[in-house]
């Protein structure tokens, strides 16, 4: 069983780039100026979907100051995506959605690229818009994309018309097992969909140098950026340079290749600098990167003793216009359909549709948060029909050691149960409550994403250190752990190291900040490339001391004979001029055995490798009167198996629930028929602010977790969103006596559900 | 593009400045972020007047509390008459957008700007506020009730300048009451809102003010929840009628921030709130500033 200890690497560690953060020292993409930069603004789709007959681009460029105009009539015919590729940088004979580039305009000045997008003459041929994702799939409904078929893509993605994606889980018989149940439930829940929104909206510089060329960018990814412009523009990788000065936030919203490739266009076109920044509604409208919206059916068949017998459920997804980096979304939704929970069988159905509107994407724990939501309601039905107080149904369902999962994975030690129990008690599950005020509890899950990576490091003459990471700082304090590991390899102090990162000239490729890797993949490397550095610190060391290399050790920056601490020599001693160097990548962990010969649309996710698990507790008010709901405090408890840091492991956590708050009461993209949003600005697009917070508090069940990641540690970014609404979600249905059955849970929504008012 | 741009020290430069066509800004709370939102372009000719020291401060004059057009939504909060006499002002002065929009804004800009959504009109209607305008040609005072004329929109010729705001102090025994529906705890726009000014002379109602906020193209005042209410003990029937009567009037639009249907009910519970907490006010009970967060959860 797992234990609640605290990990002695555990502790508080300031971040070394917090100080220039917060002081206003540090600069970031839009904060940078080249000598003769040039200015972009692009020209957007006039409607959500229209065939583009005709682009006049004579009076924008006649305009005085204008430098370049670019329309894909002027670049390769090469389309991209990660697992379809369905899209040109800039639309070539349709727009579909209003967020898409018709041209890109550089200019002297901002005002004079606007006005020149605002010259170009675009014919269209005006199409419906096809914006219900559901009715999208109907035999006989519109395309999307009338081309679909001739659309290269990964081969285990199966597509029909406007269904992007199909995916089953399947265990079992489902159909069988449900007609045999004792009891069946079934509840239907729809998701809205929403933002990542980084305050800092995103900013890309680009300059060529001869036919190289460098593009400072507010990407997650540096390296897919990489890749993309070199495949759209048809240039060598290594031609192509990503830097990342410091990132505002992402939040999964900057996880692709975005308008990278558009601004390099137009600076070659330009032959000069050109830089882009967005305003907050392009921030909202232009990105690629929509949290999903989701319609969800579930039906479980349970004994009357608990057993989940069987689970069925039919996941409808809304892609958007273009597939992205956000093909597996389907997948991964169908996972969650099943939770961290033992199910006899299992038939998960889920189809990943285009739209007329923003795609979808990768915003933090993708699909994750929206189907636990509706799952965890879901489960509080189910413990409702057999009398079972849902906390116990948990307890009887929940995964362990040694249990199998949706496709028969077999997990090793887990900790979710005891992260519900250490829930349960730290928010006062049971006590007493005023009569608007309940307690509601969620579990969630997310797996571990296995992944290469590289990096080096190396010693300076003077005994510093450099770590050279492909690895993606966005915000969380991942990167900046990095010297507390190498320090910790090499008996030296953090602060001898600093870190060259976020520059794809400089280190191998990394998947970026995404899938909560960076500590699991660049941290294994960047150990990797450490343990070099400690051989030939001990080669050296043994030749200089005479000793056998078994007797030494590293300590206090130096290297000593143990049991006799004066015969010593210095690492900076041993570091010479300057050339000591270890590089690394460690052994990528294999995702776990499964059978998943039944499923549909396998891409990897069909088994969770060292999955981490999430328990939070909700306590909340709510005014009947109004549906207005607070959050007063919400007890989280993870396992992400060891902590390394856990000043850094906590701010995940605040940060995580505080979204999650936000997504549950207020954060939510409204659509018009056409597929615009109607509320892109901070204005009515409502974060939840500082005050909203709820008082959170955080515990860590610890354990050595096998299959993890450096020093026993699994991911912690992504998780602590995942059960936040659904935590909340279910005490708001205990104040109620029914569930709110859309998110987000609106006052409106929740004020009408009050009323027994179908919405 | 904004082709001049003036910074007035005085009331005539200013003045002069406006005949001359430009717009007056002090605290931008709403013309700047407005262009920045790509509302409306800035004026090609802007004066600020946020130097004007005759447009600072407030006075008690003759029994009235008079603002200057500069005196922030932060200083009326701050103000103990305002505080004391003229709760409802200090109410919605609290939660108007967010510390910033508070230390930054202006009760003159906020008046002149003819929201229905603003937080201190409804108290400034209640209350019998009348503003000065002047101009290089002279000055008028104007009742509130008659400047307002659509969002957006006032009486007020291009060369006026609001100057100051004036607010009688109310009877002995008079209490009030500012609340708005709110999503979440700052950084708010009123959705729906209800003011009430009522005075209470040995248990019974005497005189009784209650007005809408975002429920109708201008704020107004809805007198039959006035009638409802006056003369009566105050009691919860009392109380009932007038909010209902409060929600019949009331002829809210559907927009991203809520349903008409939504609104109509919610301008009851919020009419009910201020009541009942003006009320609890005028016959010496405490309900804190500002009350709408305070009221999470009641009646």
């Amino acid at each position: 069983m797992a234990t609640v200890e605290t990990s002695p690497a555990a502790g508080a560690f300031v971040r070394p780039d917090g100080k220039e953060k917060v002081t206003g020292t540090g600069r970031y993409t839009a904060d940078l100026s080249f000598t003769g930069m040039a200015h972009a603004k692009f020209r957007y789709a006039d409607h959500s979907h229209a065939k583009v007959v005709k682009i006049d681009t004579t009076k924008a460029r006649a305009l005085p100051g204008v430098v370049a105009v670019v329309t894909q009539s002027d670049l390769p015919d090469v389309k991209f995506g990660g697992f379809v590729q369905d899209r040109y940088l800039f639309a070539k004979d349709v727009v579909r959605f209003e967020g898409e580039i018709v041209a890109g305009v550089a200019a002297l000045t901002e005002e004079i690229a606007a006005e020149a997008a605002a010259l170009i003459e675009i014919v269209y041929e005006v199409l419906p818009a096809i914006t219900d994702f559901v009715s999208a799939m109907d035999e006989g409904s519109a395309l999307v994309h009338t081309e679909w078929a001739s659309y290269g893509r990964d081969e285990n993605i199966l597509s029909t018309g406007n269904t992007m994606a199909y995916h089953t889980i399947v265990k079992g018989d489902a159909d069988a097992a449900m007609a045999g149940a004792e009891v069946v439930v079934k509840g239907r829940y729809v998701s809205d969909s929403s933002q990542g929104v980084p305050i800092e909206p995103r900013a890309v510089i680009a300059q060529w140098q001869g036919d190289k060329v460098t593009i400072w960018s507010s990407t997650q990814v540096p390296y897919a950026a990489r890749a993309g412009v070199a495949s759209t523009l048809e240039v060598p990788e290594a031609d192509v340079r990503i830097v990342v000065p410091l990132l505002g936030g992402g939040f999964g919203a900057k996880c692709d290749l975005h308008f990278e490739g558009q601004v390099a266009a137009l600076a070659r076109a330009a032959k000069r600098p050109v830089k882009l920044v967005f305003s907050r509604q392009e921030e909202f409208v232009a990105i690629a990167q929509r949290r999903e919206g989701i319609v969800m059916e579930f039906e479980t068949g349970v004994t009357r003793e608990g057993r989940l017998v069987a689970r069925k459920a039919r996941l409808v997804l809304d892609k958007g216009a273009y597939c992205g980096e956000g093909g597996f979304l389907g997948q991964m939704a169908a996972m969650h359909a099943c939770g961290p929970y033992v199910i006899d069988n299992i038939g998960i159905e889920s189809y990943l549709n285009y739209t007329n509107s923003q795609p979808s994407g990768s915003v933090r724990a993708p699909t994750a948060p929206q189907v636990c939501w509706g799952l965890e309601q879901h489960m509080d039905e189910v413990a409702a029909a057999i009398d079972m107080d849902p906390i116990e149904l948990r307890r009887r369902t929940l995964i362990e050691e040694g249990a199998e999962g949706p496709t028969r994975q077999i997990f090793d030690q887990v900790g979710v149960k005891e992260t519900l129990d250490k829930a349960v008690e730290m928010i006062g599950y049971g006590r007493d409550l005023p009569d608007d005020e309940a307690i509601g509890v969620a579990v969630g899950w997310w797996p571990c994403m296995p992944a290469p990576s590289g990096a080096y490091v190396q010693l300076n003459g003077d005994g510093s250190g450099t770590i050279i990471t492909g690895a993606q700082e966005n915000g969380t304090g991942a990167v900046m752990a990095m010297p507390k590991f190498v320090a910790g390899e090499l008996g030296m102090q953090p602060e001898d190291f600093s870190i060259l990162y976020q520059d794809t000239a400089a280190a191998p490729w990394d998947m970026g900040s995404c899938g909560s890797q960076t500590t699991f993949n660049s941290g294994r490397a960047v150990l990797a490339a450490a343990a070099e550095v400690r051989e030939a610190l001990l080669d050296a060391a043994a030749d200089s001391l005479e000793a056998d290399r078994g007797d030494l050790e590293l300590a206090d920056g130096n290297v000593r004979v143990k049991g006799s601490p004066e015969r010593s020599v210095s690492i900076a001693e041993l570091a010479g001029a300057g050339t000591v160097h270890g590089k690394g990548s460690g052994d990528v962990p294999e995702a776990p055995e499964c059978d998943a010969g039944g499923c549909v649309g396998r891409l990897g996710n069909e088994s969770f490798l060292a999955p981490q698990l999430i328990t939070q507790a909700a306590h909340v008010k709510v005014d009947r009167a109004t549906g207005v709901v607070r959050v007063l405090r919400v007890a989280a408890a993870h396992d992400s198996g060891r902590i390394l840091n856990k000043l850094g492991a906590d701010g995940q956590v605040y940060g995580g629930v505080v979204m999650g708050v936000g997504m549950a009461l207020s954060e939510g993209t409204m659509m018009d028929d056409q597929g615009r949003q109607r509320n892109p600005h901070l204005l009515d697009y409502k974060l939840v602010t500082c005050s909203d917070a709820p008082e959170i508090d955080v515990e860590w069940i610890e354990y050595d977790a096998k299959n993890a990641g450096p020093r026993g540690s699994k991911g912690v970014g992504e998780p602590p969103q995942v059960p936040t609404a659904g935590a909340v979600a279910n005490a708001i249905a205990k104040v109620l006596g029914t569930q709110v059955r859309q998110l987000p849970m609106t006052p409106e929504r929740v004020w009408a559900a009050g009323r027994g008012v179908a919405r | 593009m904004t082709a001049t741009f003036v910074s007035a020290t005085t009331l005539e430069e200013a003045l002069s400045a406006v005949a001359a066509g430009a717009r007056a800004v002090a605290g931008g709370t709403d013309l700047v972020v407005g262009a920045r939102q790509g509302k409306a372009a800035l004026p090609d000719a802007i004066v600020a007047i946020d130097r004007v020291e005759a447009l600072r401060g407030i006075a008690n004059v003759d029994g009235a509390l008079v603002l200057g057009a500069l005196v922030t939504h932060e200083a009326l909060v701050a103000d103990t008459t305002v505080r004391e006499r003229l709760t409802a002002i200090a109410d919605a002065s609290a939660i108007v957008g967010s510390h910033a929009t508070r230390a930054q804004g202006t009760i003159g800009g906020n008046v002149m700007n003819a929201s229905p959504a603003m937080d201190a009109g409804g108290p400034l209607l209640c209350f019998g506020a009348t503003v000065t305008l002047r101009s290089t040609a002279g000055e008028r005072s104007i009742d509130l009730a008659d400047l307002w004329t659509a969002p957006g929109r006032t009486i007020a010729t291009p060369d006026e300048l609001l100057t100051s705001v004036r607010v009688p102090l109310p009877a002995a025994g008079t209490g009030s009451a500012y609340v708005r529906l709110e999503y979440r705890r700052q950084m708010e726009i009123a959705v729906v809102g209800a003011t009430a000014v009522v005075t209470v002379v040995e248990g019974q109602i005497t005189d009784v003010r209650i007005a809408i906020t975002a429920l109708s193209p201008t704020i107004r005042r809805i007198p039959e929840a006035e009638a409802a209410l006056v003369g009566t003990d105050g009691g919860d029937a009392a109380v009932a009628a007038a909010a209902a009567a409060t929600a019949a009037a009331s002829t809210p639009i559907s927009d991203v921030r809520g349903s008409a249907t939504y609104r109509t009910a919610m301008a009851e519970v919020m009419a009910r709130r201020a009541v009942a907490s003006a009320i609890t006010r005028a016959t010496g009970g405490s309900v804190p500033i500002p009350a709408s967060p305070a009221l999470h959860g009641a009646k």
